[in-house]
């Protein structure tokens, strides 16, 4: 079928410009002005409880932050939390679906609703579920590795300062791998079964298959979803808070701890507005890669 | 109907509806910011005193707006910057002091009579004053002590009725219950990083002499010892870190945790665990006062919840009557303070001889005679929150990790910028 043809030269109607000024209002007063009022704020010296108003530091906030050993740590975590849920999720939501490929009628249907659970669970219940698995005394993943001998001691999961990072990603990635397994499954259908068809004719092999057939269909799926999964672990606040609070010390404080922390336990708007309008501008690096891949990737 | 029936039912109606409007009028409204509505164990017992308080005082209607403790301190400065507070909040630690920063706490001195004034434990308003002004009034009064559990000592080869009396003959017990019974928590201590655990964890610090908010006291060698200490509790398996205080109750109320550092309340969560008679419990548990450290003496801290008036509030003698009511009339002390918050009042006699009766535990006895006189102050005030995050996070390094001490002590003094 032949592509309707793209307007030349289409009557520019000004009136339907101005139809889009609703839209721009609403924009501004949500999105806008709480953003500016950020950047302004950021600039200045201001503590909720002292009940005098914001004072000009220039760009005081940001000088400290520079030095401020607390926020690298911050900063540091939250691209180890982010990248690493998000990498290891993916590699395992692509390897489920590849391997739940061949599976059809009921039997795929059972396994993905299995494999689906984890992603219906609300994420401060993942939190806690977790939590609750990982104690010290008690909890079922120490019982279960003392009872078959691979630890002599029960391992402190969320008390080690080196160990509560990686256990805090592994129940974030529990939680977030059926959404990259049910978006490539669904990628995976929409292979053309021409392509599959002359590429087992040619003899491919089944990594060969994987690696030259399906791997290129499903990037770009890869590509925005993991862009997606970047964005939302960035903000993860939930799973955090509810297991550790940011410690043991700071080594599972992210950015998002760290700013609620400074703005809702010390009442310091003015540094957390700093540290906000950081955490913003790395977003919006991710937010036009994600744009940007979407204009390509229609 | 008559046109003359008419007109008098009519007027009789006027009449009516002017009277009920007139009463609506003279009828005052308290909003009460508070969390003891907000949690279950606790919501009956309030709900009964506020329904006792409005049937006492017929003009004066309260509404109870029901605030999470961890979400209070966060919403009241808020609703204060919004021009917005409530008339009435119950607020405690270390937000009492946060809120009198913003200079809209209403002081008391011009709301307090003498006679009640003079019928409070001189202890009950140390620290509740900022600039020379009473901010809060004391409602509840909830010391930490140290909790054992006679049945698990017992075990352990130990005289159930000799708690440690030093630090030393604490570790030398400690050891001997987790040689004894490996699956018990020895020591249960809140090393969570929240404001909280810093005040649990400051009659420890000063036990060892330390004070991290002191010029250089983070680096000093008292706070080394201290956290030097943690450590080995740690290292050893005596403490569980990571577990907020609450998550130990339920565990010694099973006999999972030998020796808990907890307030008064301790006793109201284990019988509603255990469903144990008083004297069951008396028999099972008992309290005492911290083992005496390097410092030579005992500590404690003072936990207890206190109320506030908000100085925009428009009924502030309606206000004042209900603080009042809630932390001094017999009613609200039998029906809240001793029987939802087991705490103890802040009153230095109780106003009736029943209530007399009631006090009379060894419970209340241990805390009112041997742990109160051991209170000391925490530094509350603007540096207390962030330099509790600074001194929690050290604290949780020494407990997890492996970094050296001095290390852990020149980090906090960093963080804490003093």
């Amino acid at each position: 079928m032949k592509a309707a043809p793209a307007r030349k030269n289409p009557e520019r109607v000004p009136w339907i410009d101005w139809m889009v000024l609703p839209t721009v209002g609403v924009l501004a007063v949500v999105i806008g002005y709480p953003v500016i009022y950020t950047l302004v704020l950021s600039t200045t010296k201001y503590n909720m409880l002292d009940m005098v108003p914001p004072r000009y530091i220039g760009g005081g906030n940001y000088e400290h932050l520079i030095s401020d050993p607390i926020f690298w740590t911050s900063l540091r975590n939250t691209v180890v939390y982010t990248f690493g849920s998000v990498i290891v999720s993916s590699l395992l939501g692509l390897a489920l679906a590849l391997l739940t490929e061949s599976l059809t009628g009921w039997r795929f249907r059972s396994v993905r609703a299995l494999l689906l659970t984890p992603w219906a669970v609300p994420f401060v219940v993942v939190a806690f579920l977790f939590r609750y698995m990982y104690l010290q005394n008690g909890g079922v993943i120490n019982a279960v590795l003392l009872d078959v001998g691979l630890i002599d001691k029960p391992v402190l999961w969320l008390n080690d300062s080196a160990l509560a990072l990686p256990a805090i990603m592994a129940a974030n990635i529990w939680a977030m791998m059926p959404f990259f397994f049910l978006l490539l499954s669904a990628a995976l259908a929409a292979i053309p079964n021409e392509v599959i068809e002359s590429a087992r004719i040619d003899k491919a092999g089944t990594w060969s298959m994987v690696f030259h057939i399906k791997l290129p269909f499903l990037k770009s799926a890869l590509f925005i979803s993991s862009l997606l999964m970047i964005i939302s672990n960035f903000n993860d606040f939930a799973k955090i808070w509810a297991m550790t609070q940011g410690g043991p010390g700071y080594s599972t404080t992210t950015l998002v701890i760290y700013v609620y922390r400074l703005a809702f336990e010390n009442f310091d708007f003015g540094y957390a507005s700093a540290i906000g309008v950081v955490w913003l501008v790395l977003l919006l690096v991710f937010a036009l890669v994600y744009l940007r891949a979407i204009r390509m990737n229609p | 109907m008559t046109w003359r029936s008419a007109v008098v039912a009519s007027t009789i109606l006027s009449v009516g509806l002017a009277a009920t409007a007139s009463h609506a009028a003279d009828k005052v409204t308290l909003t009460f910011a508070n969390w003891a509505d907000a949690e279950g164990a606790t919501r009956p017992g309030i709900q009964a005193v506020i329904a006792a308080f409005e049937k006492e005082n017929p003009d004066i209607k309260i509404k109870s707006e029901a605030i999470s403790f961890s979400e209070i301190a966060r919403q009241l400065v808020l609703r204060v910057r919004s021009g917005n507070p409530p008339d009435v909040a119950e607020i405690a630690g270390n937000d009492t002091m946060l809120l009198a920063q913003t200079g809209k706490l209403e002081p008391l001195d011009g709301h307090i009579d003498a006679a009640t004034k003079a019928a409070l434990k001189p202890s009950s308003i140390e620290g509740l004053s900022d600039k020379g002004k009473l901010i809060a009034f004391p409602w509840t009064q909830a010391p930490a002590g140290l909790w054992y559990d006679k049945a698990v000592m017992q075990k352990a080869g130990l005289d159930p009725e000799n708690p440690p009396k030093t630090i030393d003959e604490l570790m030398k017990d400690l050891a001997a219950i987790k040689k004894s019974q490996p699956d018990v928590i020895p020591l249960g201590l809140d090393t969570t990083n929240r404001a909280f655990s810093l005040i649990s964890n400051w009659p420890w610090m000063k036990a060892f002499g330390a004070d991290p908010f002191a010029e250089n006291g983070a680096t000093s060698d008292a706070m080394k010892s201290y956290l030097s200490w943690m450590r080995d509790l740690a290292k050893k398996g005596y403490i569980d870190p990571g577990r907020k205080i609450g998550e130990f109750r339920p565990l010694i109320a099973q006999d999972k945790v030998a020796f808990l550092w907890d307030q008064v309340l301790l006793q109201g969560v284990i019988q509603s665990t255990n469903k144990m008679t008083d004297d069951d419990f008396n028999k099972h548990y008992g309290v005492t006062t911290q083992p005496v450290g390097a410092s030579g003496k005992s500590y404690s801290f003072e936990g207890g919840h206190q109320l506030v008036m908000f100085s925009d509030s428009k009924q502030q003698e309606a206000a004042w009557k209900f603080i009042k009511y809630l932390a001094t009339s017999p009613y609200a002390i039998e029906h809240y303070t001793l029987s939802y918050e087991a705490s103890l009042t802040p009153l230095e006699k109780a106003p009736t001889d029943a209530l007399a009766k009631k006090l009379d535990t060894p419970v209340f006895n241990a805390f009112s005679e041997k742990i109160m006189p051991t209170v000391t102050a925490v530094p509350y005030g603007p540096k207390f929150a962030p330099g509790a995050t600074a001194i929690m996070a050290g604290v949780q390094q020494a407990v997890t990790g492996d970094t050296p001490i001095d290390q852990i002590a020149a980090s906090i003094q960093q963080n804490l910028g003093n």
